[in-house]
């Protein structure tokens, strides 16, 4: 049923998400839906590992912000193609969260929250404050800027349109989500649940929590990683507060949680939900009131706990069960009926 | 050696040699050695607190031992971890059930089989026969947070049996089961004894162990004080004395 739930409400709205350009012209209105989708996308990819191992990581804009430096970095320094960035940074990415969850998935509950966030701010300080290691240039706060080719270059990410943006973004969350629905049904989908369930119940059955933990956790920071190059060559541009501090990773978590943890539809839900409300805050009164937009965010998780703790994505859930078991009723009326008038 | 300690030797499955475990100022378990035997329905009895489930929990992996060593088919269990443990053939259930939420009971039951296969396929057909041999088919697709609970320990034992164990280490199965349920899972053991597996079962009710236990070990303070045939066992006055106090045994005597 799971499934059924996100093919009937994925299907229609990936057909939907494909026809967009068509209709949509004006350029702000198609980046601000590629914003959802890019939201949707690293909320999905945070959902990998926290929304099935239950752990709530604030640090995972980290993994954004140097996947985002490397691929920007081999672009303007060695002239590597950012596709070919994209996937070194978020490699580069992965294996930077393999000492990090070694070091964090033993604590539980708030103790890793709090690790996880003092790792993401002690990265991004650092960054803020170092113009060049080792002949690197990092160029502190002012961050780095990708030097445009000029028109559209396939090879440089480079577009003149909004269009092929949005496009790869859909690519991507498509793909995260195909990637989400492959792991739920594989071993490690099964194991990072019961991690979840009860941890000492899994360690008994041959589960080696912090294994299954760090294998989730680098393959969630490699498709992190792949988001913060993307957002950055969105922009053309990159630095520590804006790619990789905490807003993000709260924007990432609330989302989720919003949504659904643990589920492969949940996290597009919420930033469908959240993002756009953020989105027209700012725009709209966000000049006077800086910040609404996270007071907002904040009334919106507090309501989803209070009434939907696991994710709105529940009573979707209940409603099209509801739906399929009535038709299902009126098919076998239906049935019945029939048979009694062939008997008659 | 002799012939017949030989023979003995090769049936053993487990033997505990000497371990022990302080917390704090508590001797909880002090150089405790018994042994298992190949398809034995072993009771470890003891008034509470007698250190039943931290002999238990070494057993497992759960704790380390200060002293001595495990030997699981000769094979030593030192600085092994519970997964590791379980992956060698060694399975347990706790004393309290928590299902995996948000996972049915055969995917429950699939966490457990998974230990033997990466494919999802074989470890759902795998967990489907543990299913059918708990006699749950019917609730296969109910949420296991759903489940009553004297259907969650069937479900922990299922859990356990799907990792294809050869010694079980069951903890407390019938806490808190009516009648009709404790015997219920008495004949789940013992059909569970008949695929072939050794089982050691720690219980307090006297009359579930007494009916199921091939032989008993008694443990108080810490300390084994008796071994040997239930009817035998239960006799003992050091036992009597551990459960009902002195004064019950100089009346008795």
């Amino acid at each position: 049923m799971r499934h059924t739930l996100t093919l009937l409400l994925g299907g229609p709205l990936l057909v939907l998400a494909l026809a967009i350009p068509l209709f949509v012209t004006d350029s702000y209105i198609l980046h601000s839906i590629a914003m959802v989708l890019f939201f949707a996308y690293m909320a999905s990819s945070w959902n990998f590992v926290c929304g099935y191992v239950g752990q709530l990581s604030l640090g995972h804009s980290a993994f954004a912000g140097v996947a985002g430096y490397v691929t920007v970095l081999l672009f303007t320094q060695l002239g590597v193609t950012p596709w070919l960035g994209m996937l070194a940074g978020g490699a580069f990415a992965a294996l930077l969260s393999v000492p990090v969850g070694y070091a964090t998935f033993r604590l539980k509950g708030p103790y890793f929250t709090l690790t996880t966030i003092a790792f993401a701010e002690i990265l991004r300080i650092w960054l803020e404050n170092t113009d060049d290691f080792l002949g690197i240039p990092l160029k502190g706060a002012q961050g780095l800027t990708v030097p445009p080719v000029g028109g559209s270059s396939f090879l440089a990410f480079q577009f003149d349109g909004k269009v092929p943006y949005y496009y790869i973004i859909l690519a991507m969350l498509v793909g995260v989500m195909a990637a989400t629905a492959l792991m739920e049904r594989s071993r490690l989908g099964f194991y990072l649940k019961a991690i979840r369930g009860d941890r000492d119940g899994a360690e008994a059955l041959g589960v080696d929590p912090t294994r299954y933990s760090l294998t989730a956790l680098a393959i969630s920071a490699f498709l992190t990683g792949l988001g913060g190059a993307y957002y950055a060559q969105l922009f053309r541009y990159i630095n520590p507060e804006r790619n990789m501090g905490i807003d993000l990773s709260i924007d990432m978590a609330i989302m989720t949680i919003v949504g659904g943890q643990g589920t492969i539809l949940g996290p597009t839900l919420g930033a469908l939900l959240l993002h756009p409300i953020g989105e027209m805050v700012r725009a709209t009164i966000g000049g006077s009131f800086l910040g609404l937009h996270l007071i907002l965010y904040g009334l919106m998780l507090i309501l989803a706990v209070i009434y939907f703790p696991k994710g709105i994505i529940v009573p979707l859930q209940r409603l099209l069960d509801g739906r399929a078991r009535k038709s299902a009723s009126r098919k076998a009326a239906a049935k019945t009926d029939a048979l009694e008038g062939k008997g008659q | 050696m002799s012939a017949i300690e030989k023979i003995s030797e090769v049936k053993k499955i487990l033997d505990v040699k000497g371990i022990s475990k302080r917390f704090g100022g508590v001797q909880a378990v002090s150089t405790l050695s018994f042994h298992l035997n190949q398809g034995e329905i072993l009771g470890l009895l003891g008034p509470n607190g007698a250190g039943k489930t931290t002999a238990f929990n070494m057993i497992a992996g759960a704790l380390r031992s200060d002293t001595g060593e495990i030997l699981f088919e000769g094979r030593s269990l030192a600085n092994l971890k519970p997964w590791d443990i379980c992956r060698l053939g060694i399975a347990r259930t706790f004393q309290l059930s928590k299902p995996f939420g948000g996972l049915t009971v055969l995917e429950n039951v699939m966490v457990g089989s998974f230990v033997r296969t990466a494919a999802e396929k074989e470890a759902r057909a795998e967990a489907q026969k543990v299913v059918d041999f708990l006699e749950m088919g019917g609730k296969a697709h109910t949420d296991a947070d759903d489940l009553t609970a004297f259907d969650r320990r069937k479900l922990e034992l299922g859990r356990a049996l799907a990792t294809k164990p050869r010694l079980l280490l069951m903890d407390e199965v019938v806490a808190g089961a009516t009648p009709n349920e404790a015997g219920e899972m008495v004949h789940l053991v013992r059909k569970v004894r008949d695929l072939g597996i050794t089982i050691l079962i720690v219980e307090h009710v006297m009359k579930v162990i007494m009916g199921l236990s091939d032989r008993v070990i008694v443990l108080d303070y810490g300390k084994l004080i008796a071994d040997g045939p239930p009817k035998e066992v239960v006799r003992q006055p050091d036992v009597l004395k551990a459960y009902f106090g002195e004064r019950y045994v100089d009346a008795r005597a």
